[in-house]
């Protein structure tokens, strides 16, 4: 029997949606910021929310892939969020949010080098020994092709992976985002990474803005289902697969479909892989 | 090649859009200027255009809560 699971993101857009079809939402993926200076009642309320589905943490203001170290007051409020809630797993992205004390608001694509690899690597250790735990590295979307890069994306985050031991959660969006709008082929992006230390995966959708734009707020795309199948099939470990909405809320069974979807692609991959 | 400054040029020329403006004119003078390495100015001037302004515009949205 496979243990992968399939759930969703908490937006408290989606929250009646959610607690009333625990029974087809494996796990809840919570935006761990969203409660680094939250009031007790709002951690109460994820407190109650980890007692009746498994909750992992993901994180978006870290900026670990840099080569500027991490900020420790930072680093320490996920810690305490950890502590509180006990979640399997937290993450964090492969990008830098801020230089100089410029704040770039979002994930922003670090140069692909030896010296962010490092830097990157330094700052996930750093991340483990305050927190505990190591975070899953998130691919990122990105529109620019980042300037002073040495590496191929591929080689990059198969080193950050492989010199920190950490996982990779692999947004399979972001993926063939990237593909497009840089002109390569996902499918060999999988064949050149470490596709056994992939734990978690997002799936999101996103629309066309001369390149494409990661921006949650559209349905999963067929090639991402695809790709999904494809990791599926060569990955043995059992994967958490969280889809991703931020916007333009549907009803939640349309949500649903698609988790059924992503299961439906996951069970391909699986049979394929066992052929 | 790569340095906390140049990461913090990029997030000048993401957010500030007469950093940007000054730097499309001349990306090795305002690198340079900025105390950027000779190499650090090369890959700067070979930026993705278009790109950096579909990330300035995406990230200014984002800030906006867009």
């Amino acid at each position: 029997m496979s243990r992968d699971r399939v759930g969703l993101s908490w937006r408290p857009q989606l929250a009646a949606g959610i607690l009333t079809n625990l029974d087809r939402i494996d796990v809840v993926e919570v935006i761990a910021d969203d409660y680094f200076d939250a009031p007790r009642s709002k951690t109460a309320a994820l407190r109650t929310l980890s007692a009746q589905a498994p909750v992992v943490l993901h994180g978006i203001t870290q900026g670990l892939a840099s080569t500027v170290a991490a900020d420790p007051k930072r680093l320490s409020k996920m810690a305490r969020l950890v502590e509180t809630l006990r979640p399997a797993s937290w993450s964090e992205h492969l990008a830098f949010v801020r230089g100089g004390g410029v704040e770039i608001g979002h994930l922003a694509a670090p140069p692909r080098n030896g010296a962010t690899v490092d830097g990157c690597c330094a700052n996930i250790d750093t991340a483990r020994r305050m927190i505990g735990m190591t975070p899953a590295m998130e691919n990122i979307a990105t529109l620019i092709d980042p300037p002073g890069g040495t590496l191929s994306e591929s080689s990059w985050i198969s080193q950050i992976v492989l010199n920190s031991g950490c996982d990779l959660l692999l947004d399979l969006h972001n993926l063939h985002a990237n593909a497009v709008n840089f002109g390569y082929d996902p499918n060999e992006f999988l064949d050149r990474i470490p596709c056994s230390r992939v734990s978690t995966v997002h799936l999101a959708g996103g629309r066309w803005i001369g390149r494409v734009l990661d921006d949650h707020l559209h349905d999963v795309p067929d090639p991402v289902y695809d790709l999904l199948g494809e990791l599926a099939a060569r990955a043995s470990q059992p994967l958490t697969v969280i889809l991703e909405r931020d916007g333009a809320y549907p009803r939640i069974e349309h949500l649903l479909a698609q988790l059924d979807r992503a299961r439906a692609a996951l069970a391909a991959g699986r049979h394929r892989r066992a052929a | 090649m790569t340095s906390p400054a140049f990461e913090a040029f990029l997030a000048r020329i993401y957010v500030d859009p007469q950093a940007r403006a000054e730097f499309l004119a001349d990306p090795r003078r305002e690198a340079r200027k900025a105390g950027l390495s000779d190499a650090e100015g090369e890959a700067l001037a070979a930026i993705d255009r278009k790109g950096l302004e579909m990330a300035a515009a995406s990230f200014k949205a984002k800030r906006a809560g867009r």
